[in-house]
This record gives C-alpha cells, sequence and structure tokens, in this order.
C-alpha cells in the first residue's frame, strides 16, 4: 500500500520536468509497469484520482501499460519470459541472469497541451 | 504562442531513480565508515527481533551491533532488544514499510557510535518493504516455519531481491508439514543466488552460521575486519 507516496513523487517529478520544458497543460502521463515493480496499477488509478484534484494535473489522465516480466541470461545471452518468477534459463538452463524489465515502474512520457 | 498544440516529452525514468540515487549514497557513507547495513524483512513474527537479541548475545562485545526497529506503533521491539544491544525505535505511523529518511533520522542519533554492523529491522510485512531500498548492503528475509514452504514463489519480490534467505524456527519442525529442501529450492528458482539459512533462534543451531554469513559479508561489502574480532572468533561459542 504505497501507491500513494509514489504516485506523489510521480506526479512532482513531471511538474519538474515540464516546468523545465517549458510548462504547460499536463494531458496525459504514461507509465509502464510490470509484475515485480511491486505497485498495484488499480491502486496507482486511486491514488492518481485523489492526488490529481489538488495539484496542477487537475485536467490529467494516467496511462498504465502493463509489461511481462523479462530476464536474459548471462551465458548464452538469450532473454526470455520468466514464467511464475523461475528465472533459471529455458535455453541452456542456467542460473545466472538479470532482470531485464518489469521490475520497475518507468515513467514513460507526458502529454503537454499548449 | 503556440496554442492548442500538443507536444510529447519523452522520459524513460524509473520513477524510484531519486530515491534509489540517496539509498545508495547512504550506503556509501556506511561503507566508508566501516559500518555493514542488513535490513532484515519478514511477515510479522516470524522472529526477527528474536534473532537480532541472540545474534547480539552470540557475540558479546566481540562486534558492535546496533539496530533501528520500525513498527507501525509501539516501541515494544526497541525494549526488548535494549538489554542486549543498542536499539532505537523508528515508529512510521501507520506506513506498511520504513523508508530512508527515517533510517537516516535514527541513524543522525548514532552518528558517532562506531559500528561494525547496522540491523535495520523492517516493519512485519512481505510485500512493501520489498519495494524500498533502505541504503542496505545486504537484505536478508526471514521465513518461519510455521508460514510454509510455498511463501517464497507467492511473495517473488522479497524473495528476488534479498541476498539471504533465514528459515527460522527449526525447533517447531518436528510438528509442522514444512520442508526445507522445498523452501529452499523454491527461493533459488527465483533467487538463485541466495544464501539459505535455516536456524532456531531459541535453541541455537544454525546461529553460527548466521553470524559467519554476517562476517563475510562484512568483508565483502565494507572490506575490513571488526576492530574487536581475532582469527577464529567466530566459532566454537
Ligand atoms: N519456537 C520458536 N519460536 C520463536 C523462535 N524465534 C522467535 N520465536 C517466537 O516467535 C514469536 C515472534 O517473534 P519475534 O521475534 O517477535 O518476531 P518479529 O519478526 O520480530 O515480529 P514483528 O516485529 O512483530 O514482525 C515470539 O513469540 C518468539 O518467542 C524460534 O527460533 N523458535
Ligand atoms: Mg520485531
Ligand atoms: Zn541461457
Amino acid at each position: 500500500m504505497h501507491e500513494f507516496a509514489l504516485v506523489r513523487s510521480l506526479l512532482s517529478q513531471v511538474a519538474q520536468i515540464v516546468e523545465a520544458d517549458g510548462g504547460g497543460s499536463v494531458q496525459e502521463i504514461r507509465v509502464r509497469c510490470g509484475p515485480l515493480a511491486g505497485v498495484e496499477p488499480t491502486l496507482m488509478r486511486e491514488a492518481f484520482a485523489l492526488l490529481r484534484r489538488d495539484s496542477a494535473f487537475v485536467e490529467a489522465e494516467l496511462v498504465i501499460r502493463e509489461e511481462p516480466l523479462r530476464a536474459r541470461c548471462r551465458r548464452c545471452d538469450q532473454t526470455f519470459e520468466p514464467q511464475r518468477f523461475r528465472f533459471r534459463c529455458p535455453h541452456c538452463g542456467s542460473v545466472d541472469t538479470i532482470t531485464e524489465s518489469g521490475d520497475a515502474v518507468m515513467i514513460e512520457s507526458v502529454v503537454v497541451g499548449g | 504562442m503556440t496554442s492548442n498544440e500538443t507536444r510529447v516529452i519523452t522520459i524513460e525514468r524509473d520513477v524510484t531513480a531519486t530515491a534509489r540515487m540517496d539509498a545508495a549514497r547512504f550506503r556509501e557513507t556506511m561503507t566508508a565508515r566501516g559500518t555493514l547495513v542488513v535490513n532484515l524483512l519478514s511477515s510479522p513474527g516470524s522472529g526477527k527481533t528474536t534473532l537480532l537479541a541472540e545474534t547480539a548475545r552470540f557475540w558479546g562485545d566481540q562486534i558492535r551491533c546496533g539496530v533501528l526497529v520500525g513498527d507501525i506503533a509501539t516501541d515494544r521491539d526497541a525494549q526488548r532488544l535494549a538489554p542486549w544491544l543498542p536499539a532505537i525505535q523508528l515508529t512510521t505511523g501507520g506506513a506498511c514499510h520504513l523508508s530512508l529518511a527515517l533510517v537516516q533520522q535514527g541513524w543522525q542519533q548514532w552518528e558517532e557510535l562506531p559500528l561494525d554492523i547496522l540491523f535495520i529491522e523492517n516493519v512485519g510485512n512481505l510485500v512493501c518493504p520489498s519495494s524500498h531500498d533502505l541504503g542496505e548492503h545486504v537484505r536478508v528475509v526471514l521465513l518461519a516455519t510455521t508460514e510454509g514452504d510455498d511463501k517464497p514463489a507467492k511473495y517473488p519480490k522479497a524473495f528476488r531481491t534479498s541476498d539471504g534467505l533465514l528459515i527460522t524456527k527449526t525447533d517447531l519442525l518436528p510438528y509442522l508439514p514444512f520442508d526445507v529442501d522445498v523452501a529452499a529450492q523454491d527461493a533459488r528458482e527465483i533467487r538463485p543466488d541466495i544464501e539459505v539459512i535455516a536456524l532456531s533462534a531459541l535453541q541455537g543451531q544454525g546461529l553460527a552460521q548466521w553470524c559467519q554469513f554476517l562476517q563475510e559479508q562484512r568483508r565483502r561489502h565494507v572490506g575490513r575486519r571488526p576492530a574487536n574480532e581475532s582469527a577464529d572468533s567466530t566459532v566454537n561459542r
């Protein structure tokens, strides 16, 4: 249940970025997150609905795109989607694998009106 | 003036990027001070406080430990720990996890205290704490035998982000359908290089192995031996 703090941080980062880019009214905030991001998209939407009221984002929509978990094998260099969070490489059986995506909330872009 | 026109600003940034950088900075400060920071997470009641008291008792004054202990309310854990090691209670006021800001506030009270290991006992919760880097060098998750051996895959993030797994309360194994190998295997599918130690804080099995793990981590991350440690100090206590 830390979605509130996360969305608050998201809004303040977006505000700074838009300001530095010349300002304008934010129409859309696009983010993506995966199964190991540690957030529930539904709760993020609820938090956003509450938080945007008292912010410069009254007009804004939050668009959340869910992405799958992706890992890369350091032995055979192939990528794969871990099933049920199993990180063993399905190509060569190695356990030396790293998460490439799906473990974070990424701010992709912001749509700003003139 | 360009009105009515919209533009897209591409960002591509992890929303926690700044928080991660702050945590990394705290970690570097602690490395420079020679203090290993260990973040303990588990569901409520898995045995974090009991383990910390027993760890401090095991080492005596050989290794200087301190603990910042998080709870939603009350200072009960700090009171329990006080006879064994310096302890500061951090109360989150309802929040389900400790934040770096809270940890740093607590740590400020100790800036002058030379510590070999700073433990952070997180709020009992297997979900939210796993998303928060507290500037620790080592993250350890506790799983009590009473919780069931199927938990790793149910709370993947806690296990994926941990360097060590402690299977606690092994003295209860005779009474429970808990298979240590199943739990360890499940955890290793999620985090292949996780170090698994089974222990009973109450009866002492596995405690020496846990303390040795901490010493190894200290050498690895902080690169020094504790001032009071003698060559064979971890064995036969
Ligand atoms: N049988 C047995 N009981 C234990 C062991 N370690 C802890 N306990 C008991 O488990 C209960 C919870 O232990 P705590 O140390 O308070 O657990 P905790 O993880 O700090 O709990 P919270 O901080 O509330 O999340 C207590 O009643 C302990 O006495 C153990 O090794 N064996
Ligand atoms: Mg406790
Ligand atoms: Zn491979």
